[in-house]
């Protein structure tokens, strides 16, 4: 059994696997719910003066950013007497599923929790999400935030809990074994490493591809080390034969290069990241790297503790590509996760929903308390706030890292279409199995533009 | 068709219009429309259809298919007849073994997709542990991973999920053959073998016929196990259709076209279903003890 195995890290799926259950179960209750639609929460409560509104925020279990969310909630309560917020915590994997649902039935709840960029966007052409303008008080976010939920000028969405943006996690001791100085900051440097690590006897990196999404970490990041920002932002204007731009065919010919060098470990195609296996790689000292957004910290803490607070689990950027347009201090990640009000409530139950975004997210007393939970915020000025917590060094460091990115790319999964998001990753998982060369990839993808 | 016949048949007929029929009608018809789940349908003609004929991971999709449900008859079928019959005989050391063989009937699909990949896993599975203790280098396999292994590796977990049930069937068709069959054929001189083949072969023919139409369209329609271990990797070499046409409704918002492989699947189960019960005489229902009770 893998040791992960039963345990329950808080993090252990932060990502939105596109994922969920039932397929048959689920058309059928696709059916119900056109049918029911007229029933059901998110009407204003009878009876009272105030207005009732209904929240949905994903979850993986019990975890302390719930806490804050229902602290929050009833500061707000007490300060707006008669409105009622009730919050219900969907879990992560059939939430998509759940939301889609509700929206199509013209029935979600008045606030709902959305990762901003083409999902979001197809509620927001569908005319289910109501905006919340561009008034002033969003400038308190940091300027990089709120581009995953901003668009046409308004903004459609408020940072709830924090940025996970994507770093390579080492383990420190390994590189001290193998001779190796620090982590590498070219990505010719990288594959002499691999080199090396291969030649001692670890797994220079371990790769949880079974999930297909943590091989795009590595196509998003070499795409804008290569060709910059610019390389992606084609593809997502839907730019004809923006796939096969030639920073994108290095990228995933640089991929393939790290691949046949035997970088990752063997059956890296089939392991899933929330079983714990590609981390359990890296903290048993069997492998060396990993390439993985910020809640690996925590996935790793709770699987094994002292690896982290003994400082054996290091932090790095993506190295730079020699030659290339791209900021080495670019990211690319989540940006946040976010609340967005959805337009078919009532004008009262906006009026109170935008009143909590603006009167309780959108303050550095909710960032503080986030912190507190383990989060690094998007807020301005929060450096501060993270002195005496536990990951306080990793903490800051990710904080200045995104405060200092010229350009924080939003996952392209979530960026894209749906239905291009899932092609890309079915066929990105062919290339890093050697089975798809770089060409054919452009190819299927350039066909596959705009498909909605 | 008498009054009371009619009342007697209306509540199933009911939930079958309701949770079959309807729902059935209602994915052929939003089969023609472009959906995303949000807004109102478009209608598409027969885009999606052409698109089907012209799709090539659909294409896959079929052949895939096709073989999960062969190779699943081809490896339960005997399998579950063989343990079947064993179990059938009432000593009690059978009945230690028959209560062995139906555990995993009490694993949930989850639980049973979970456990195997635990124990597949390259790195820190057990068939990895015991490849480096027993010195068994092909145990050393990278089982979900390796495109020329991995159907077959979820072929055998699905056998080993249901062989379970099937022997159960088989057990329970065996016992109810009247012993006198067997006393008359061994007083004319049959053997072991013509016993089998003579008797018992023939009497079970419709436990056959029932457990090979369950285990087919089962086989058509199968989804949990493949969903969590391999998701329809590595490529497309494990993407049954039900796979196919979750991912288009629920991960591309393709609504329509994933309606039309819901036809297609829908079509294929019943008629395939269907076909069987034809020709196995499964339909007549006649006895095939004649003279014998």
């Amino acid at each position: 059994m893998s040791p992960a195995r039963g345990s329950k890290p808080k993090s252990a799926s932060r990502r939105w696997p596109l994922t969920g259950t039932g397929a048959v179960a689920a058309v059928a209750s696709l059916l119900l719910a056109a049918c029911g639609s007229a029933a059901g929460s998110g009407h204003s409560g009878p009876g009272t003066n105030g207005t009732s509104v209904t929240a949905w925020i994903v979850t993986t279990g019990p975890s302390p950013i719930n806490t804050v969310i229902n602290q929050t909630v009833s500061a707000f309560e007490k300060s707006h007497p008669g409105d009622h917020i009730t919050v219900s915590y969907v879990e992560n994997q059939s939430y998509k599923q759940k939301l889609q649902l509700a929206m199509g039935a013209g029935n979600p709840p008045t606030i709902f929790w959305t990762w901003g960029g083409g999902p979001l966007k197809q509620y927001i052409d569908a005319g289910d999400v109501q905006s919340v303008g561009h008034p002033s008080w969003t400038a308190s976010f940091l300027p990089s935030s709120l581009g995953a939920v901003t668009f046409g000028g308004n903004v459609y969405g408020i940072p709830i809990e924090g940025t996970q943006p994507v770093y390579f996690f080492y383990n420190k001791t390994v590189f001290a074994k193998a001779g190796l100085s620090g982590f590498p900051a070219t990505w010719s440097a990288l594959l002499a490493d691999v080199r090396t690590l291969k030649a001692k006897g670890y797994i220079p990196i371990s790769l949880a591809e079974g999930d297909q999404w943590p091989g795009l970490m590595y196509l998003e990041y070499l795409t804008d080390r290569i060709g910059g920002p610019s390389a992606f932002d084609a593809i997502e204007a839907g730019q004809a034969g923006a796939w096969s731009s030639p920073a994108v065919i290095q990228a995933l010919t640089d991929i393939q290069q790290l691949v046949r060098a035997g970088a990752f470990q063997s059956g890296y195609d089939s392991l899933h990241y929330s079983g714990g296996g590609s981390d359990a790689l890296l903290y048993s000292g069997r492998a060396a790297i990993q390439l993985m957004g910020d809640w690996d910290i925590s996935q790793v803490l709770g699987l094994n503790k002292s690896f982290v607070t003994a400082g054996h689990l290091g932090l790095a950027a993506f190295p730079a590509v020699a030659g290339g347009k791209g900021n080495p201090s670019d990211l690319a990640g989540n940006t946040a996760s976010y609340v967005a009000i959805a337009s078919h409530a009532t004008s009262a139950q906006k009026k109170v929903a935008e009143a909590f975004l603006q009167d309780e997210l959108a303050t550095s007393s909710y960032a503080k308390a986030s912190v507190g939970a383990g989060e690094v915020p998007v807020i301005s000025g929060a450096a501060p706030l993270f002195a005496g917590q536990q990951l306080a060094s990793y903490d800051s460091t990710i904080y200045s890292s995104v405060q200092q990115a010229p350009s924080f790319q939003y996952s392209w999964d979530q960026s894209l279409s749906p239905a291009e998001a899932t092609t890309m990753l079915t066929n990105l998982a062919q290339v890093f199995e050697l089975s798809q060369s770089p060409q054919k990839f452009a190819a299927t993808m350039d066909s596959q533009q705009g498909a909605s | 068709m008498r009054l009371a016949d009619l009342i007697g048949l209306t509540p199933a007929m009911t939930l079958f219009g309701l949770f079959i029929l309807l729902p059935l009608l209602a994915a052929f018809v939003l089969s023609f429309f472009r959906w995303n789940g949000l807004g109102a349908p478009h209608w598409a003609g027969g885009a999606n259809w052409v698109q089907f004929a012209h799709d090539p991971v659909a294409a896959t999709s079929l052949v895939v298919t096709a073989k999960v449900v062969a190779l699943s008859w081809v490896v339960q079928t005997p399998l579950s007849l063989a343990l079947g019959l064993f179990t059938a005989g009432h000593q009690r050391y059978r009945a230690v073994y028959a209560a062995c063989y139906v555990l995993p009937l009490l694993l949930s699909t989850a639980g049973i997709a979970l456990m195997w990949e635990a124990l597949l896993d390259p790195n820190f599975g057990g068939l990895a542990g015991l490849s480096h203790s027993l010195n068994l280098g092909f145990l050393q396999q990278n089982w979900l991973g390796n495109a020329n292994l991995a159907l077959y590796v979820i072929v055998a977990i699905i056998a080993w999920q249901f062989i379970p049930f099937h022997t159960l069937l088989y057990q329970m068709g065996r016992r109810q053959i009247p012993r006198v069959l067997y006393e008359a054929a061994t007083l004319d001189g049959a053997s072991g073998w013509q016993l089998f083949w003579r008797v018992t072969l023939p009497q079970l023919r419709y436990t056959i016929a029932t457990s090979s139409t369950l285990m087919i369209v089962g086989a058509l329609t199968y989804f949990d196990i493949i969903y969590i271990m391999t998701d329809g990797g590595p490529g497309y070499t494990t993407r049954v259709l039900s796979l196919d046409m979750y991912q288009a409704a629920f991960q591309q918002d393709q609504f329509g076209y994933a309606s039309v492989l819901a036809v297609v699947l829908g079509v294929l189960g019943v008629g395939i279903a269907m076909l069987l019960i034809r020709f196995t005489g499964f339909a007549s229902m006649e006895s095939q003890q004649e003279g014998a009770a």
